[in-house]
């Protein structure tokens, strides 16, 4: 066995579970406030193109 | 028999019903092709790394990359890590998408347009349009084999109906495979990108929720002293298994080196996957469309860091459900008759989730199936609209004329899933045909793109060139591979390298001609960037 490789891959695979669980949280959390912000910005434009 | 309980559909029907109503909650702020193609540009740093990762998370990648981990071990995570160094590169260096997204435009071929002319635009989204469909035709039949596994459905089952007053039978399969379909559609013709934004959101939080409980559970499960040590003991003594799933048809499945990617597949295959990745992390229309919808190019550098070794986990973590998959069969002296490579690892699953985790599960594969789907078909209908049709068109439609047109695409983008989908047979492993398939277009366009942002020289013969020349490889290996016998056929490693090698001496080839000839340039790489 290649303990280097097997190393690298244990590492791997536990980062990728700690990375997806904080990627949840974190993008979780802002990415609700990114679409409030999106939405906004939306409705602002639309209203300035209403406006003559 | 399915084993989910009231708890389990509770988990499903409230994920679906928050899909449905976010969705179409979206569709009242769609006011042009803008909002509809691209979000009117609004889209942020976060809800950016949301969606792009919930759309190239999908059942079918879930399926695949856990089938390379069936079939190779950890070696079969190899394209994860790459992936993962291209867009953290790319995403450093803004190589390719920093010119793209400053350029203002909707697709690639748009970008060819102002450099080689209509023709080349048209040539481009032809060729994107073949590789991205027959890329995403086998989607809706692996999540379909994907979700009756799990649920402990026999994915063979019928049931009889009539059609017209005709007596028919239906496949379960099918027909729910077509009913998720129809609830994508609808919400992707109504909101476009900004449906597919919010309910990309939701969907990754319920199959990022999913991912990490179920990789946690399997490596709970095996145990990962035991999970390695299996591996290698089984590596060492050649072990085999008998895949069924083709009726008529048995295939040995041998542990490949189960840690080292190059023993296991060879440098042709590793080199291969490495050139596509970058060209994946720079080409890939769904995966351009959330830097095009960017609010600027260093929200898409973002993006790309802060989504790279998301790339990791997205082979990675399937996969060791995958080795979690064949050492349970193997223990259980092997495959059940129906059952291969692909389909073990939900069958797997179905034996380790207890109640309400089998509920999360199915609503994270569904979560990961419609983003992907809505993604895809949004992408290849603005694709199909405005470098296939708009072009042609004597005079620009009405604003309402063009979002009916794109709408309409996408609905039959969507018809053709589920015809092509669900009755095409994979012959080989199903990554392989991903990658040979997306390689029809990758290779050529990837060629052309560096040529067209980064080597003044390259006119409009070169990109003619590239473009033909690159997609030749990848469709031969599919004709080819249909016809010849087993033993004859094409390695995927030498119809995608020499894809990638056909594509970019073309560009050169083809644009020296041109430049002798003294024709052919019709912009410089300066101006195409800006």
């Amino acid at each position: 066995m290649n303990n280097v490789l097997i190393g690298f891959w244990t590492a791997m695979v536990f980062a990728s579970i700690a990375w997806y669980g904080y990627l949840l949280f974190h993008v979780g959390i802002k990415g609700g406030w990114d679409i409030l912000r999106m939405a906004r910005a939306l409705s602002r434009r639309a209203g300035e193109n209403e406006t003559p | 028999m399915t084993t989910l309980l009231p708890i389990d559909w509770i988990i499903i029907a409230v994920y679906m019903i928050g899909c449905i109503v976010a969705g179409l909650w979206m569709r009242k702020y769609v006011r042009n092709v803008d909002d509809f193609a691209v979000a009117g540009r609004e889209m942020d740093l976060n809800l950016g790394v949301a969606s792009l990762a919930a759309t190239e998370v999908g059942i079918v990648t879930i399926m695949y990359t856990a089938e390379q981990g069936f079939k190779n071990g950890l070696s079969g995570a190899i394209p994860g890590v790459l992936g993962c160094l291209a867009m953290l590169i790319v995403g450093i260096t803004g190589f390719v998408i920093v010119p793209m997204r400053n350029a203002g435009v909707m697709t690639i071929p748009e970008l060819f347009e102002k450099r080689f002319g209509k023709r080349v635009r048209w040539l481009a989204g032809l060729v994107i349009i073949i590789g991205g469909l027959l890329n995403m035709g086998i989607f809706l039949r692996l999540g379909g084999d994907f979700l009756m596994y799990v649920s402990g459905l026999d994915a063979k089952a019928k049931f009889a109906g009539s059609l017209l007053g005709f007596p028919v039978t239906f496949g379960y399969l099918e027909v729910m495979m077509t009913g998720l379909l129809a609830i994508v559609l609808v919400y992707t013709m109504l909101g476009g990108m900004l449906s597919v934004l919010v309910t990309d959101y939701l969907q990754f939080l319920v199959m990022g929720a999913g991912i990490v409980v179920t990789s946690v559970l399997v490596v709970w499960d095996v145990g990962w002293s035991n999970l390695i040590n299996g591996l290698w003991d089984l590596h060492q003594m050649g072990a085999t298994m008998v895949d069924t799933s083709l009726p008529d048809k048995s295939t040995d499945v041998t542990l490949a080196h189960p840690f080292n990617p190059v023993s296991a597949f060879g440098w042709a295959w590793v080199v291969w996957q490495a050139i596509t990745m970058v060209a994946v992390a720079t080409t890939w229309q769904t995966t351009i469309a959330r830097v095009l919808a960017a609010r600027d190019a260093d929200t898409a550098k973002k993006i790309y860091r802060r989504t790279s070794f998301y790339y990791v986990g997205r082979f990675g973590l399937p996969g060791v459900w995958g080795i979690g998959a064949f050492l349970y069969f193997w223990h259980k002296g092997g495959l059940p008759q129906g059952m291969g490579s692909l389909t073990a690892m939900p069958a797997y699953l179905h034996t380790i989730l207890g109640p309400g985790l089998l509920g999360l599960m199915i609503a994270a594969m569904l979560a990961a199936e419609m983003s992907t789907d809505s993604g895809y078909l949004l992408t290849w209908a603005t694709v199909i609209y405005n470098d296939l049709i708009s072009p042609c068109l004597r005079r620009p439609l009405s604003l309402r004329a063009k979002l009916l047109a794109v709408r309409l695409l996408v609905l039959a983008i969507g018809v053709f899933l589920v015809f092509y989908g669900l009755w095409y047979e994979l012959p080989g492993a199903a990554w392989d045909y991903l990658a040979v398939t997306g390689n029809i277009y990758l290779a050529s366009l990837f060629a052309l793109l560096v040529g067209a942002l980064y080597w003044r020289w390259t006119n409009r013969h070169g990109a003619v060139a590239a473009i033909v020349l690159g997609a030749i490889g990848p469709l031969s290996f599919i004709v080819v591979n249909l016809i010849v016998p087993k033993e004859s056929q094409i390695p995927a490693a030498v119809a995608g390298l020499s894809a990638f090698a056909l594509a970019f001496a073309g560009l050169i080839v083809g644009s020296l001609v041109g430049r002798a000839l003294g024709q052919g340039q019709t912009g410089s790489s300066q101006e195409t960037r800006q």
